[in-house]
Protein backbone atom coordinates (compact mmCIF):
# COMPACT_ATOMS: atom_id res chain seq x y z
CA UNK A 1 0.00 0.00 0.00
CA UNK A 2 0.86 3.24 -1.14
CA UNK A 3 1.66 6.16 1.43
CA UNK A 4 -0.55 8.18 -0.25
CA UNK A 5 -3.12 5.78 -0.15
CA UNK A 6 -2.77 4.97 3.59
CA UNK A 7 -3.08 9.12 4.47
CA UNK A 8 -5.90 10.24 1.81
CA UNK A 9 -7.22 7.08 -0.14
CA UNK A 10 -8.45 4.75 3.04
CA UNK A 11 -10.69 8.35 3.39
CA UNK A 12 -12.54 7.61 1.01
CA UNK A 13 -13.92 4.20 2.47
CA UNK A 14 -17.15 5.47 4.43
CA UNK A 15 -15.96 3.75 7.61
CA UNK A 16 -12.77 5.62 7.76
CA UNK A 17 -14.26 8.75 6.89
CA UNK A 18 -17.00 8.31 9.56
CA UNK A 19 -14.24 7.59 12.13
CA UNK A 20 -11.86 10.63 10.87
CA UNK A 21 -14.75 13.01 11.61
CA UNK A 22 -15.65 11.70 14.97
CA UNK A 23 -11.85 11.34 15.82
CA UNK A 24 -11.30 14.74 14.59
CA UNK A 25 -14.25 16.41 16.19
CA UNK A 26 -13.06 14.39 20.03
CA UNK A 27 -9.21 15.15 19.68
CA UNK A 28 -10.06 19.16 19.18
CA UNK A 29 -12.65 19.45 21.55
CA UNK A 30 -10.95 17.24 24.05
CA UNK A 31 -7.35 18.80 23.03
CA UNK A 32 -8.71 22.11 24.47
CA UNK A 33 -10.26 21.12 27.15
CA UNK A 34 -6.87 19.12 28.28
CA UNK A 35 -5.51 22.31 28.48
CA UNK A 36 -7.68 23.83 31.16
CA UNK A 37 -7.53 20.09 32.50
CA UNK A 38 -3.54 20.55 32.58
CA UNK A 39 -3.90 24.22 33.72
CA UNK A 40 -6.04 23.24 36.95
CA UNK A 41 -4.45 19.71 37.62
CA UNK A 42 -7.26 18.10 36.92
CA UNK A 43 -5.83 15.04 35.67
CA UNK A 44 -7.06 12.65 38.50
CA UNK A 45 -10.71 14.07 38.59
CA UNK A 46 -10.76 13.34 35.11
CA UNK A 47 -9.83 9.93 35.60
CA UNK A 48 -12.32 9.76 38.25
CA UNK A 49 -14.69 11.15 35.70
CA UNK A 50 -14.11 8.43 33.02
CA UNK A 51 -14.79 5.63 35.23
CA UNK A 52 -18.18 7.03 36.90
CA UNK A 53 -19.81 7.92 33.17
CA UNK A 54 -19.01 4.23 32.74
CA UNK A 55 -22.23 2.73 34.46
CA UNK A 56 -24.24 4.93 32.26
CA UNK A 57 -23.28 4.32 29.07
CA UNK A 58 -23.68 0.22 30.43
CA UNK A 59 -26.85 1.28 30.84
CA UNK A 60 -27.45 3.36 27.40
CA UNK A 61 -26.06 0.71 25.45
CA UNK A 62 -28.15 -2.48 27.28
CA UNK A 63 -31.13 -0.36 26.92
CA UNK A 64 -31.23 1.39 23.32
CA UNK A 65 -28.12 0.23 21.67
CA UNK A 66 -25.79 2.59 20.37
CA UNK A 67 -27.50 5.66 19.89
CA UNK A 68 -29.18 4.82 23.19
CA UNK A 69 -25.05 4.66 24.53
CA UNK A 70 -24.51 8.42 23.77
CA UNK A 71 -28.34 9.58 25.84
CA UNK A 72 -27.56 7.44 28.44
CA UNK A 73 -24.11 8.21 29.02
CA UNK A 74 -24.63 11.81 28.83
CA UNK A 75 -27.34 12.23 31.16
CA UNK A 76 -24.64 9.93 33.47
CA UNK A 77 -21.86 12.39 32.66
CA UNK A 78 -23.75 14.87 33.86
CA UNK A 79 -24.99 13.45 37.05
CA UNK A 80 -21.50 11.77 37.59
CA UNK A 81 -19.74 15.34 37.13
CA UNK A 82 -22.57 17.16 39.42
CA UNK A 83 -21.63 13.93 42.31
CA UNK A 84 -17.73 13.81 42.01
CA UNK A 85 -17.64 17.97 41.88
CA UNK A 86 -20.04 18.05 45.38
CA UNK A 87 -18.02 15.02 46.80
CA UNK A 88 -14.50 16.70 46.16
CA UNK A 89 -15.60 19.75 47.86
CA UNK A 90 -17.86 18.05 51.08
CA UNK A 91 -14.72 18.24 53.30
CA UNK A 92 -13.81 14.34 52.51
CA UNK A 93 -10.22 14.44 51.03
CA UNK A 94 -10.47 14.60 47.23
CA UNK A 95 -8.62 12.13 45.73
CA UNK A 96 -10.32 9.75 48.34
CA UNK A 97 -13.87 10.58 47.60
CA UNK A 98 -12.87 10.61 43.78
CA UNK A 99 -11.46 6.84 44.01
CA UNK A 100 -14.74 5.79 46.20
CA UNK A 101 -17.00 6.90 43.40
CA UNK A 102 -14.58 6.36 40.36
CA UNK A 103 -14.70 2.31 41.54
CA UNK A 104 -18.11 2.22 42.89
CA UNK A 105 -19.52 3.83 39.53
CA UNK A 106 -17.44 1.64 37.46
CA UNK A 107 -18.69 -1.69 39.36
CA UNK A 108 -21.83 -1.10 38.74
CA UNK A 109 -21.46 -0.61 35.14
CA UNK A 110 -19.56 -4.00 34.79
CA UNK A 111 -22.63 -5.35 36.89
CA UNK A 112 -25.31 -3.93 34.06
CA UNK A 113 -23.41 -5.13 31.01
CA UNK A 114 -23.23 -8.83 32.72
CA UNK A 115 -26.61 -8.93 32.83
CA UNK A 116 -26.69 -8.62 29.31
CA UNK A 117 -25.97 -11.37 26.47
CA UNK A 118 -22.17 -10.91 25.15
CA UNK A 119 -20.57 -9.69 28.00
CA UNK A 120 -16.95 -9.80 26.78
CA UNK A 121 -17.68 -8.46 23.35
CA UNK A 122 -20.03 -5.59 24.97
CA UNK A 123 -17.37 -4.99 27.92
CA UNK A 124 -14.78 -4.25 25.43
CA UNK A 125 -16.86 -2.26 23.00
CA UNK A 126 -17.43 0.10 25.97
CA UNK A 127 -13.65 0.10 27.33
CA UNK A 128 -11.61 0.37 24.30
CA UNK A 129 -14.44 1.76 21.64
CA UNK A 130 -15.32 0.81 18.16
CA UNK A 131 -13.98 3.75 16.14
CA UNK A 132 -13.84 1.67 13.03
CA UNK A 133 -17.54 0.89 13.38
CA UNK A 134 -19.33 3.70 14.33
CA UNK A 135 -22.98 4.16 12.55
CA UNK A 136 -23.74 7.31 10.43
CA UNK A 137 -26.79 8.23 13.00
CA UNK A 138 -24.12 8.50 16.18
CA UNK A 139 -22.45 10.67 14.16
CA UNK A 140 -24.49 13.82 14.56
CA UNK A 141 -25.21 12.64 18.01
CA UNK A 142 -21.53 12.71 18.94
CA UNK A 143 -21.12 16.10 17.07
CA UNK A 144 -23.38 17.57 19.46
CA UNK A 145 -22.08 16.21 22.18
CA UNK A 146 -18.75 17.57 21.68
CA UNK A 147 -19.88 20.69 20.64
CA UNK A 148 -21.74 21.76 23.51
CA UNK A 149 -18.89 20.13 25.79
CA UNK A 150 -16.62 22.77 23.85
CA UNK A 151 -19.43 25.88 24.81
CA UNK A 152 -19.37 25.06 27.92
CA UNK A 153 -15.31 24.83 28.53
CA UNK A 154 -14.53 27.69 25.71
CA UNK A 155 -17.65 29.92 27.03
CA UNK A 156 -15.93 29.83 30.56
CA UNK A 157 -12.19 30.00 30.11
CA UNK A 158 -10.97 32.97 31.77
CA UNK A 159 -12.80 32.15 34.80
CA UNK A 160 -10.94 28.67 34.55
CA UNK A 161 -7.58 30.23 33.97
CA UNK A 162 -8.06 32.39 36.41
CA UNK A 163 -9.04 30.32 39.09
CA UNK A 164 -6.39 27.70 37.77
CA UNK A 165 -4.00 30.84 38.30
CA UNK A 166 -4.97 31.83 41.45
CA UNK A 167 -7.77 30.18 43.39
CA UNK A 168 -8.49 32.53 46.15
CA UNK A 169 -7.96 35.74 44.11
CA UNK A 170 -10.30 34.79 41.91
CA UNK A 171 -12.76 33.87 44.23
CA UNK A 172 -12.32 37.46 46.01
CA UNK A 173 -13.05 39.02 41.92
CA UNK A 174 -16.27 37.42 41.88
CA UNK A 175 -15.56 33.91 40.20
CA UNK A 176 -17.69 31.49 41.64
CA UNK A 177 -15.51 28.01 42.49
CA UNK A 178 -18.37 25.56 42.62
CA UNK A 179 -20.40 26.48 39.37
CA UNK A 180 -16.45 27.35 37.68
CA UNK A 181 -16.12 23.90 38.84
CA UNK A 182 -18.95 22.08 37.38
CA UNK A 183 -19.34 23.76 34.37
CA UNK A 184 -15.43 22.18 33.52
CA UNK A 185 -16.24 18.92 35.28
CA UNK A 186 -19.60 18.26 33.18
CA UNK A 187 -17.64 19.05 29.67
CA UNK A 188 -14.83 16.82 30.88
CA UNK A 189 -17.31 14.18 31.48
CA UNK A 190 -19.36 15.23 28.33
CA UNK A 191 -16.06 14.24 26.68
CA UNK A 192 -16.08 11.16 28.07
CA UNK A 193 -19.06 10.65 26.84
CA UNK A 194 -18.46 11.51 23.04
CA UNK A 195 -15.03 9.57 23.61
CA UNK A 196 -17.06 6.45 24.13
CA UNK A 197 -17.91 5.20 20.99
CA UNK A 198 -14.67 6.31 19.68
CA UNK A 199 -11.58 5.34 21.36
CA UNK A 200 -13.57 3.94 24.94
CA UNK A 201 -14.00 5.17 28.05
CA UNK A 202 -10.36 4.01 29.34
CA UNK A 203 -8.26 4.91 26.91
CA UNK A 204 -10.20 8.76 26.46
CA UNK A 205 -8.09 9.90 29.27
CA UNK A 206 -4.86 9.64 26.55
CA UNK A 207 -7.16 12.16 24.37
CA UNK A 208 -7.82 14.50 27.11
CA UNK A 209 -4.34 14.55 28.91
CA UNK A 210 -1.86 14.09 26.24
CA UNK A 211 -2.42 17.11 23.65
CA UNK A 212 -2.19 19.80 26.95
CA UNK A 213 0.53 18.23 28.68
CA UNK A 214 2.43 18.47 25.10
CA UNK A 215 1.95 22.08 24.43
CA UNK A 216 3.07 22.68 27.91
CA UNK A 217 6.15 21.18 26.70
CA UNK A 218 6.21 23.25 23.50
CA UNK A 219 5.74 26.62 24.81
CA UNK A 220 4.95 28.98 27.67
CA UNK A 221 2.62 31.38 26.01
CA UNK A 222 -1.07 30.79 27.06
CA UNK A 223 -2.51 31.61 24.10
CA UNK A 224 -0.43 29.43 21.91
CA UNK A 225 -1.70 25.79 24.22
CA UNK A 226 -5.10 25.63 22.66
CA UNK A 227 -3.88 26.00 18.89
CA UNK A 228 -0.95 23.81 19.80
CA UNK A 229 -2.78 21.13 21.71
CA UNK A 230 -5.85 21.24 19.12
CA UNK A 231 -3.19 20.91 16.23
CA UNK A 232 -1.14 17.51 17.94
CA UNK A 233 -4.06 16.04 18.65
CA UNK A 234 -5.94 16.54 15.14
CA UNK A 235 -2.19 15.50 13.63
CA UNK A 236 -2.06 12.61 16.01
CA UNK A 237 -5.62 11.35 15.41
CA UNK A 238 -5.30 11.57 11.54
CA UNK A 239 -1.58 10.00 11.32
CA UNK A 240 -2.95 7.17 14.51
CA UNK A 241 -6.04 6.37 12.10
CA UNK A 242 -4.02 5.96 9.06
CA UNK A 243 -1.11 3.91 10.59
CA UNK A 244 -4.02 1.57 11.93
CA UNK A 245 -5.56 1.18 8.17
CA UNK A 246 -2.42 0.85 6.36
CA UNK A 247 -0.97 -1.67 8.75
CA UNK A 248 -4.09 -3.45 8.91
CA UNK A 249 -4.90 -3.86 5.32
CA UNK A 250 -1.73 -3.81 4.12
CA UNK A 251 0.10 -5.67 6.61
CA UNK A 252 -2.71 -7.96 7.29
CA UNK A 253 -2.68 -7.66 11.21
CA UNK A 254 -5.56 -6.66 12.59
CA UNK A 255 -5.10 -2.93 14.97
CA UNK A 256 -8.04 -2.12 16.82
CA UNK A 257 -8.22 1.52 15.87
CA UNK A 258 -9.04 3.20 19.04
CA UNK A 259 -5.93 2.03 20.77
CA UNK A 260 -4.28 3.01 17.64
CA UNK A 261 -4.92 6.38 17.51
CA UNK A 262 -3.94 6.53 21.48
CA UNK A 263 -0.39 5.13 20.79
CA UNK A 264 -0.02 7.74 18.51
CA UNK A 265 -0.81 10.11 20.67
CA UNK A 266 1.29 8.85 23.69
CA UNK A 267 4.40 8.26 20.91
CA UNK A 268 4.13 12.00 19.63
CA UNK A 269 4.41 13.18 23.42
CA UNK A 270 7.42 11.32 23.91
CA UNK A 271 8.80 12.32 20.87
CA UNK A 272 8.03 16.24 21.83
CA UNK A 273 9.46 15.38 25.54
CA UNK A 274 12.65 14.35 24.04
CA UNK A 275 12.46 17.35 21.42
CA UNK A 276 12.49 19.77 24.83
CA UNK A 277 14.83 17.29 26.49
CA UNK A 278 17.37 18.04 23.91
CA UNK A 279 16.62 21.54 23.39
CA UNK A 280 16.99 22.74 27.25
CA UNK A 281 20.56 20.76 27.39
CA UNK A 282 21.80 22.78 24.08
CA UNK A 283 20.49 25.86 25.59
CA UNK A 284 21.99 25.21 29.00
CA UNK A 285 25.40 24.02 27.18
CA UNK A 286 25.27 27.61 25.11
CA UNK A 287 24.45 29.34 27.90
CA UNK A 288 27.82 27.87 29.87
CA UNK A 289 29.85 28.54 27.02
CA UNK A 290 28.93 31.98 27.05
CA UNK A 291 29.56 32.03 31.07
CA UNK A 292 26.13 33.49 31.93
CA UNK A 293 24.07 32.21 35.01
CA UNK A 294 20.61 32.61 33.96
CA UNK A 295 18.59 30.04 34.85
CA UNK A 296 17.07 27.51 32.57
CA UNK A 297 13.71 26.23 32.25
CA UNK A 298 13.40 22.60 32.74
CA UNK A 299 11.26 19.39 31.32
CA UNK A 300 9.80 19.25 35.10
CA UNK A 301 8.97 22.61 35.30
CA UNK A 302 7.11 23.20 32.02
CA UNK A 303 4.90 20.66 33.48
CA UNK A 304 6.39 18.03 31.14
CA UNK A 305 5.44 15.17 33.60
CA UNK A 306 1.78 13.65 33.01
CA UNK A 307 -0.14 12.53 35.90
CA UNK B 1 -19.82 64.96 54.44
CA UNK B 2 -18.68 61.81 52.65
CA UNK B 3 -19.67 58.62 53.18
CA UNK B 4 -17.05 55.84 54.46
CA UNK B 5 -16.14 53.24 51.81
CA UNK B 6 -16.12 50.11 54.64
CA UNK B 7 -18.66 50.20 57.40
CA UNK B 8 -18.01 47.60 59.97
CA UNK B 9 -19.90 47.78 63.10
CA UNK B 10 -19.16 44.99 65.62
CA UNK B 11 -18.42 42.68 62.71
CA UNK B 12 -17.66 39.00 63.73
CA UNK B 13 -16.69 36.72 60.90
CA UNK B 14 -16.00 32.70 61.39
CA UNK B 15 -14.61 29.44 59.32
CA UNK B 16 -18.50 27.10 59.94
CA UNK B 17 -18.95 26.85 64.38
CA UNK B 18 -15.11 28.30 64.43
CA UNK B 19 -15.21 32.08 65.52
CA UNK B 20 -11.91 34.02 64.86
CA UNK B 21 -12.45 37.37 65.10
CA UNK B 22 -15.33 39.41 66.68
CA UNK B 23 -16.29 42.49 67.54
CA UNK B 24 -14.26 44.88 64.67
CA UNK B 25 -15.51 48.77 64.58
CA UNK B 26 -14.61 50.82 62.18
CA UNK B 27 -15.52 53.52 59.59
CA UNK B 28 -13.21 53.32 56.56
CA UNK B 29 -13.21 56.94 54.54
CA UNK B 30 -12.09 57.27 50.80
CA UNK B 31 -8.27 58.15 50.47
CA UNK B 32 -7.70 56.90 54.60
CA UNK B 33 -5.38 54.03 54.86
CA UNK B 34 -6.01 52.27 58.03
CA UNK B 35 -3.29 49.65 59.58
CA UNK B 36 -4.72 46.03 61.23
CA UNK B 37 -2.80 45.31 63.58
CA UNK B 38 -1.53 42.03 65.73
CA UNK B 39 -0.05 39.03 66.19
CA UNK B 40 0.07 36.27 64.56
CA UNK B 41 -3.13 34.46 64.48
CA UNK B 42 -4.89 37.79 65.42
CA UNK B 43 -7.55 37.32 62.73
CA UNK B 44 -6.37 40.06 60.51
CA UNK B 45 -6.21 37.69 57.53
CA UNK B 46 -9.46 36.74 58.61
CA UNK B 47 -10.86 40.60 58.62
CA UNK B 48 -9.49 41.23 55.54
CA UNK B 49 -11.11 38.07 53.82
CA UNK B 50 -14.31 39.13 55.63
CA UNK B 51 -14.57 42.21 53.80
CA UNK B 52 -13.89 40.54 50.50
CA UNK B 53 -16.39 38.37 51.11
CA UNK B 54 -14.64 34.91 51.60
CA UNK B 55 -15.14 34.60 55.41
CA UNK B 56 -18.95 34.96 56.53
CA UNK B 57 -20.26 37.33 58.36
CA UNK B 58 -21.72 36.21 61.46
CA UNK B 59 -22.86 39.09 63.20
CA UNK B 60 -22.78 43.12 63.84
CA UNK B 61 -23.01 44.75 60.00
CA UNK B 62 -20.63 45.62 56.99
CA UNK B 63 -21.68 47.96 54.26
CA UNK B 64 -19.17 48.36 51.28
CA UNK B 65 -20.06 51.24 49.23
CA UNK B 66 -16.93 50.68 47.04
CA UNK B 67 -15.64 48.04 44.88
CA UNK B 68 -12.82 45.93 47.24
CA UNK B 69 -9.64 44.70 45.38
CA UNK B 70 -7.25 42.75 47.51
CA UNK B 71 -3.06 42.06 47.13
CA UNK B 72 -2.21 38.67 48.10
CA UNK B 73 0.64 36.87 48.83
CA UNK B 74 2.68 36.22 45.37
CA UNK B 75 4.61 33.39 46.84
CA UNK B 76 0.82 31.05 46.70
CA UNK B 77 0.59 31.61 43.26
CA UNK B 78 2.31 28.77 40.84
CA UNK B 79 5.59 30.46 39.40
CA UNK B 80 5.58 27.73 36.05
CA UNK B 81 1.84 29.19 35.24
CA UNK B 82 2.07 30.29 31.71
CA UNK B 83 0.83 33.66 31.33
CA UNK B 84 2.25 36.77 31.14
CA UNK B 85 2.09 39.57 33.53
CA UNK B 86 0.00 41.30 31.05
CA UNK B 87 -2.52 38.80 31.44
CA UNK B 88 -2.58 38.79 35.12
CA UNK B 89 -3.18 42.51 35.16
CA UNK B 90 -6.47 41.38 33.04
CA UNK B 91 -7.92 39.97 35.54
CA UNK B 92 -7.91 42.72 37.62
CA UNK B 93 -11.01 43.42 35.17
CA UNK B 94 -12.84 40.42 35.25
CA UNK B 95 -15.99 41.99 37.22
CA UNK B 96 -16.36 44.68 34.90
CA UNK B 97 -16.40 42.14 31.77
CA UNK B 98 -19.37 41.08 30.10
CA UNK B 99 -20.25 37.56 30.75
CA UNK B 100 -17.96 36.31 27.80
CA UNK B 101 -14.99 38.06 29.75
CA UNK B 102 -13.96 39.71 25.90
CA UNK B 103 -11.43 42.56 27.09
CA UNK B 104 -12.37 45.73 25.38
CA UNK B 105 -10.56 49.28 24.96
CA UNK B 106 -11.25 50.13 27.98
CA UNK B 107 -10.13 47.54 29.73
CA UNK B 108 -6.75 47.41 28.00
CA UNK B 109 -6.01 51.10 28.81
CA UNK B 110 -6.72 50.26 32.16
CA UNK B 111 -4.47 47.54 32.44
CA UNK B 112 -1.73 49.75 30.83
CA UNK B 113 -1.90 52.57 32.83
CA UNK B 114 -1.89 50.19 36.43
CA UNK B 115 1.14 48.60 34.89
CA UNK B 116 2.60 52.25 34.71
CA UNK B 117 1.32 52.78 37.91
CA UNK B 118 3.19 50.22 39.29
CA UNK B 119 6.33 51.01 36.98
CA UNK B 120 6.39 47.58 35.10
CA UNK B 121 4.65 48.89 31.77
CA UNK B 122 7.95 47.36 30.05
CA UNK B 123 7.20 44.18 31.62
CA UNK B 124 3.96 43.39 30.65
CA UNK B 125 4.84 40.84 28.04
CA UNK B 126 7.31 38.90 30.43
CA UNK B 127 6.29 35.31 31.56
CA UNK B 128 4.81 36.34 35.44
CA UNK B 129 6.51 33.87 36.79
CA UNK B 130 10.10 35.21 35.12
CA UNK B 131 9.44 38.54 37.19
CA UNK B 132 11.47 38.87 40.87
CA UNK B 133 9.64 38.29 44.17
CA UNK B 134 8.82 42.19 44.28
CA UNK B 135 8.31 42.72 40.84
CA UNK B 136 5.42 39.75 41.24
CA UNK B 137 3.84 41.68 44.15
CA UNK B 138 4.10 44.86 42.20
CA UNK B 139 2.43 43.09 39.26
CA UNK B 140 -0.61 41.67 41.39
CA UNK B 141 -0.90 45.37 43.06
CA UNK B 142 -1.32 46.58 39.14
CA UNK B 143 -4.12 43.78 38.99
CA UNK B 144 -5.81 45.39 42.11
CA UNK B 145 -5.59 48.69 41.03
CA UNK B 146 -6.98 47.62 37.77
CA UNK B 147 -10.48 46.83 38.92
CA UNK B 148 -10.57 50.78 39.79
CA UNK B 149 -11.21 49.95 43.48
CA UNK B 150 -12.36 52.57 45.88
CA UNK B 151 -10.81 50.50 48.79
CA UNK B 152 -7.49 48.43 48.37
CA UNK B 153 -6.70 45.29 51.10
CA UNK B 154 -2.82 44.72 51.95
CA UNK B 155 -1.99 41.52 53.55
CA UNK B 156 1.39 41.93 55.05
CA UNK B 157 2.10 43.58 51.54
CA UNK B 158 6.29 44.38 52.98
CA UNK B 159 7.03 40.85 54.29
CA UNK B 160 9.76 39.59 52.04
CA UNK B 161 10.68 43.01 50.01
CA UNK B 162 13.75 44.37 49.51
CA UNK B 163 14.43 48.17 50.41
CA UNK B 164 13.83 49.28 47.03
CA UNK B 165 10.55 47.55 46.21
CA UNK B 166 9.33 48.25 49.72
CA UNK B 167 10.09 52.09 48.86
CA UNK B 168 8.38 51.71 45.36
CA UNK B 169 5.15 49.87 47.95
CA UNK B 170 4.82 52.76 50.06
CA UNK B 171 5.20 55.29 47.21
CA UNK B 172 2.34 53.66 45.67
CA UNK B 173 0.32 53.77 48.59
CA UNK B 174 0.87 57.25 48.82
CA UNK B 175 -0.24 58.14 45.61
CA UNK B 176 -3.30 55.64 46.34
CA UNK B 177 -4.34 57.99 49.30
CA UNK B 178 -3.65 60.93 46.82
CA UNK B 179 -6.42 59.89 44.40
CA UNK B 180 -9.22 59.19 47.03
CA UNK B 181 -8.40 54.92 47.78
CA UNK B 182 -8.89 53.44 50.97
CA UNK B 183 -5.96 51.35 52.07
CA UNK B 184 -6.34 48.63 54.59
CA UNK B 185 -2.86 46.97 55.68
CA UNK B 186 -2.57 43.81 57.46
CA UNK B 187 0.28 44.33 59.31
CA UNK B 188 2.34 43.88 62.52
CA UNK B 189 5.21 46.11 61.94
CA UNK B 190 4.18 49.38 63.83
CA UNK B 191 7.12 51.44 62.44
CA UNK B 192 5.28 51.10 59.28
CA UNK B 193 1.74 51.78 60.23
CA UNK B 194 2.67 55.17 61.49
CA UNK B 195 4.71 56.38 58.80
CA UNK B 196 2.01 55.05 56.30
CA UNK B 197 -0.72 55.28 58.10
CA UNK B 198 -4.09 57.47 59.24
CA UNK B 199 -5.53 55.14 61.78
CA UNK B 200 -4.57 51.96 63.33
CA UNK B 201 -6.61 49.51 64.51
CA UNK B 202 -5.58 46.99 67.09
CA UNK B 203 -6.66 43.29 67.07
CA UNK B 204 -6.03 39.85 69.20
CA UNK B 205 -9.21 37.71 68.05
CA UNK B 206 -11.37 40.60 69.16
CA UNK B 207 -10.96 44.43 68.62
CA UNK B 208 -8.88 45.87 71.13
CA UNK B 209 -8.17 50.09 70.27
CA UNK B 210 -9.02 51.40 67.03
CA UNK B 211 -8.57 55.29 66.05
CA UNK B 212 -6.00 58.18 64.67
CA UNK B 213 -2.10 56.60 65.02
CA UNK B 214 -1.12 59.75 66.89
CA UNK B 215 -4.02 59.13 69.59
CA UNK B 216 -3.93 54.98 69.27
CA UNK B 217 -0.39 53.81 68.37
CA UNK B 218 0.63 53.62 72.53
CA UNK B 219 2.92 51.32 74.47
CA UNK B 220 0.24 50.04 76.37
CA UNK B 221 -1.86 49.28 73.47
CA UNK B 222 0.89 47.75 71.98
CA UNK B 223 1.75 45.48 75.07
CA UNK B 224 -1.74 44.36 75.66
CA UNK B 225 -2.21 43.37 71.91
CA UNK B 226 1.39 41.85 71.53
CA UNK B 227 1.52 40.23 75.38
CA UNK B 228 4.27 39.40 76.49
CA UNK B 229 6.35 39.71 73.59
CA UNK B 230 9.20 42.40 74.13
CA UNK B 231 8.66 45.56 72.59
CA UNK B 232 11.38 48.46 72.48
CA UNK B 233 10.65 51.58 72.52
CA UNK B 234 12.71 54.91 71.68
CA UNK B 235 12.42 58.02 70.36
CA UNK B 236 11.93 57.20 66.76
CA UNK B 237 10.67 53.57 66.59
CA UNK B 238 8.21 51.06 68.03
CA UNK B 239 9.56 47.75 66.74
CA UNK B 240 7.78 44.25 67.50
CA UNK B 241 11.29 42.37 67.50
CA UNK B 242 11.82 39.31 66.33
CA UNK B 243 7.66 38.20 66.03
CA UNK B 244 7.99 36.16 63.23
CA UNK B 245 11.58 35.17 63.16
CA UNK B 246 12.08 38.60 61.40
CA UNK B 247 11.51 42.08 62.26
Amino acid sequence: MSLDQMLFGAYALPFMSRALVAMLALALVAGLIGVLVNLRGLEFISDGLTHAVFPGLAIGFVAGGEPGLVIGATVAAVIAAVVLTLVSRAGVASDSAIAIVLTGAFSIGVLVVSGGSDFAGQLETLLFGRLLTIDAETIPLLLTVCALALALAWGTRSRQLFRAFDPVGSEAAGVKPLATDLVLNVSIALVVVAASSTVGSLLVLAVLIVPGAVARLVTTSLLALFPIAAAFAALASWLGLSIGFGVSVGAGVDLPGGSTVVAVFVAGYALVLVGRLLVDRARGRAIRGAGAGAPQRSVADAGGVVA
Amino acid sequence: MTSPVLHLERAAFAYGATLVVQDVTIDVMPGEAVALIGPNGAGKSTVLKGILGLVPLTAGNMQRSASVASLPQSAELDPEFPITLRQVVMQGRYRSMGWLRMPGGRDRSAVASALEAVGLADRAGTRFGDLSGGQRQRGLLARALASEPGLLLLDEPFNGLDQSNRDALLQTVHDLKARGIAVLISTHDLDLARETCDTVLFLNRSQLACGPVAETLTLEIVQECFGDVGVEVDEHTLVVPDHEGRE
